[in-house]
């Protein structure tokens, strides 16, 4: 018998600072085009192409940006649900060692799959229907060897309690629930492994609003009790409002502006990020006759043929020459606030929040 | 100059299951006003999308409209009115399918799924116009070309020779918008038809509607659940829970002094950007069964003033303003309803 290889690769990496969890650096997701039966590959779907971001321990971080901006490509990513093309994804453990997820092969990622969780958009095909509520939420600890099973119950039992729901029912098939509930138990199939990171992909999109503020409140409140770090992927404004610390704002898979969640509100620094704000419908008809709103001309940009420069400077008003040929890095203003944008300084962007 | 395109009175909509009657729509008064806007708000299941569907008597099986009249003036603004009553109308018969596709069109929720893959967008828009007016085919193709040119459509003599899938959903729900105006429509209902788009391309379909709706003077009836698009768009508010429509009013009483328990609770569940607060209200409990019904008012469960008699008398609609009305016991004067009530 051989002796079984380490887990964790040797090589030593380093990260920003003590407070950072998760650090993803320049990640690529490309996906090939083919037709047909042919494998020949045709061009390739940069769904994700240099993103870069970090987050921190206990912090709600936001991703928002309108679909096929990649935005769900990165959160699989970092679950490792796919294996990026290429960059890093950097992970702290408990004990402060640092490894990159993006570079592990298939096995060796295993161990870190209970630390970072996933919580899915619709609840209704997320549950395995043939599956009773504790044999969903304890899977993952049974494939894993996490507990013994005389105790699985009485674990998800209490995990149940946590998120709201009667342990009474974990012997019910998932049919049996409302989304509201469904949502629960994804939450908890999501928590039942002790995870310190949650992406949580569009989690309440599907639900309805008196129920979405339920989950919502019952996130934050998790979040506080467990010490949590949630990447939430939205495309709803006013819920990354709500929940997120910090936001990062993609389109067609490039970050264009990283900041804090306020800021992003109070002054934008990308035209994108100003479009995106302007066009949230208001839930306040006072004054809705002088509200301004930026069209956005055009469709979102093809991710397997974008255009040259700047991927927004065909929608954007504000674009020159230079962006035509020039594709902006992601730079720091100062505040932690990162925006690519060749223009940022220069241009006075309207504010949702004055 | 009475100005009602439409109006609903009592309109009951039930479904004849195996498990029971599910009493969807039980009891709604509407009134249409022309050119202006309603919004009908609620959440999933509690019944806008089949009273809509009701006015177009395309309700499904095994739904059927029981009760009510849907009054119809079908004479021209400001002339004599000629008013018909759809809800007596064969779903089926010649009467409604004149009226359906040309003097009341619909928009749905889910272009894709609303648009036939395998017609081009201009044959399914030519169709409809073939259907309702004397037009040859060649006029309508440029009705057609004009009409998706009008909802913003680039390159419309090309594309109205595309197949659906083609475009994006943005680009559908344009051309199901540029379908249902193909005949000039007297009402335009939209069933939550910017749900399923983006942002950014929600504002656009929903300026449009606004610019489309007065430069044709029509009349929208738009169902949605997103009360930020509700406060964009509507000029009049209706508030539906479980089949009742709760309140009912101008746009900003609905925002401004909402009075209705449940519309209280709606308004105050939505996270919101201009403010931010450490937690949502939400509203407790969740829509019941549609088998289970309460008994008394159907909110009485989830409503956090509710008292004894909201367990048993079921609220009428009390007007409060000559525009604001609203069912609720709160507002309303029962002493007398219970000794009748108990007497029989």
């Amino acid at each position: 018998m051989t002796a079984q290889a380490p887990l964790t690769p040797t090589k030593t990496v380093e990260m920003r600072d003590e407070n950072t969890i998760l650090e993803v650096n320049n990640l690529k997701m490309h996906f090939p085009i083919t037709k047909g039966i042919s494998t020949r590959v045709r061009g390739w779907v940069k769904a994700a192409d240099d993103v870069s971001f970090f987050l921190r321990q206990g912090e709600t971080l936001g991703l928002v940006g309108e679909s096929g901006c990649g935005k769900t490509t990165v959160g699989r990513c970092i679950v490792r649900a796919y294996k990026p093309t290429a960059g890093e994804i950097l992970y702290r453990n408990e004990d402060g060692s640092v490894v990159d997820l993006a570079a592990l092969k298939p096995d060796e990622v295993r161990p870190y799959r209970k630390d970072i969780r996933m919580v899915f958009q619709d609840p209704y095909s997320s549950l395995n229907p043939r599956m009773t509520v504790l044999e969903l939420i304890s899977e993952v600890l049974k494939v894993n060897k996490l507990e013994s099973s005389d105790t699985i119950q009485t674990r998800v039992g209490a995990l149940l309690e946590k998120v709201g729901m009667r342990p009474e029912y974990m012997q019910r098939y998932p049919h049996a629930f409302s989304g509201g509930e469904r949502q629960r138990i994804v939450v908890a199939r999501a928590l039942i492994t002790n995870p310190r990171i949650i992406v949580c992909d569009e989690a309440v999109s599907a639900l309805d609003v008196s129920i979405r503020a339920q989950i919502l409140n019952l996130l934050e409140s998790l979040q506080k009790e467990f010490n949590l770090t949630y990447l939430f992927i939205s495309h709803d404004l006013s819920v990354i409002r709500h929940i997120c610390n910090r936001i990062v704002v993609m389109y067609v898979g490039k970050v264009v502006e990283v900041s804090d969640a306020l800021e992003i509100y109070t002054g934008p620094r990308h035209p994108y990020t100003e479009a995106l704000l302007s066009s949230v419908p208001l839930a306040d008809p006072n004054g809705r006759e002088g509200r301004q709103r930026i069209h956005l001309e055009g469709e979102i940009a093809d991710p397997s043929n974008p255009p040259s420069g700047c991927y927004f400077h065909p929608r954007c008003q504000y674009a020159k020459e230079r962006c035509k040929t020039d594709a902006p890095e992601l730079r720091d203003l100062g505040g932690n606030h990162f925006v690519a944008c060749h223009f940022a300084e220069d241009l006075k962007l309207a504010a949702v929040i004055k | 100059m009475d100005n009602t395109l439409i109006d609903v009175k009592d309109l009951k909509v039930h479904f004849f299951t195996d498990e029971g009657v599910v009493r969807a729509v039980d009891g709604v008064d509407l009134k249409l006003e022309r050119g202006r806007t309603l919004s009908l708000v609620g959440e999933s299941g509690c019944g806008k999308s089949v009273a809509c569907r009701a006015l177009m008597q395309i309700v499904r099986n095994p739904g059927k409209v029981v009760a009510g009249e849907i009054l119809y003036n079908r004479g021209a603004e400001g002339g004599q009115a000629e008013i018909i009553d759809i809800a007596k109308m064969d779903p089926k018969g010649k009467e409604i399918r004149d009226i359906r596709g040309k003097e009341i069109s619909m928009i749905f929720q889910e272009p894709m799924t609303s648009l036939s893959p395998m017609y081009t967008v201009g044959n399914q828009i030519i169709e409809n116009i073939l259907l309702h007016t004397n037009l040859t085919k060649e006029q309508a193709r440029d009705l057609a070309i004009k009409l998706l040119d009008q909802v913003g459509i680039p390159r419309a003599d090309r594309l109205v020779d595309e197949y659906p899938f083609r475009l994006s959903g943005g680009m559908r729900q344009r051309s199901m918008i540029a379908m249902a105006l193909s005949c000039n429509p007297n009402l335009l209902i939209a069933d939550e038809p910017t749900t399923a788009l983006d942002v950014t391309t929600q504002a656009n379909i929903l300026d449009l509607m606004s610019d489309l709706q007065k430069s044709y003077n029509m009349t929208l009836l738009f169902i949605t659940h997103d009360l930020g698009v509700v406060a964009e768009i509507a000029d009049e508010v209706a508030v539906m829970y479980l089949g009742k429509i709760v309140e009912k009013s101008d746009v900003y009483t609905i925002f401004n002094s909402p009075r209705h328990p449940y519309t209280q609770a709606l308004l105050k569940s939505i996270p919101k950007i201009a403010i931010k607060r450490e937690d949502l209200d939400p509203i407790k409990g969740m829509v019941p069964n549609p088998f289970r019904r309460p008994g008394g008012c159907p909110f009485h469960p989830r409503c956090p003033q509710a008292f004894a008699e909201c367990k048993v008398l079921v609220p009428t609609t009390t007007q409060l303003t000559p525009n604001h009305s609203v069912q609720c016991l709160l507002y309303e004067n029962f002493a007398n309803r219970i000794a009748t009530e108990q007497k029989q």
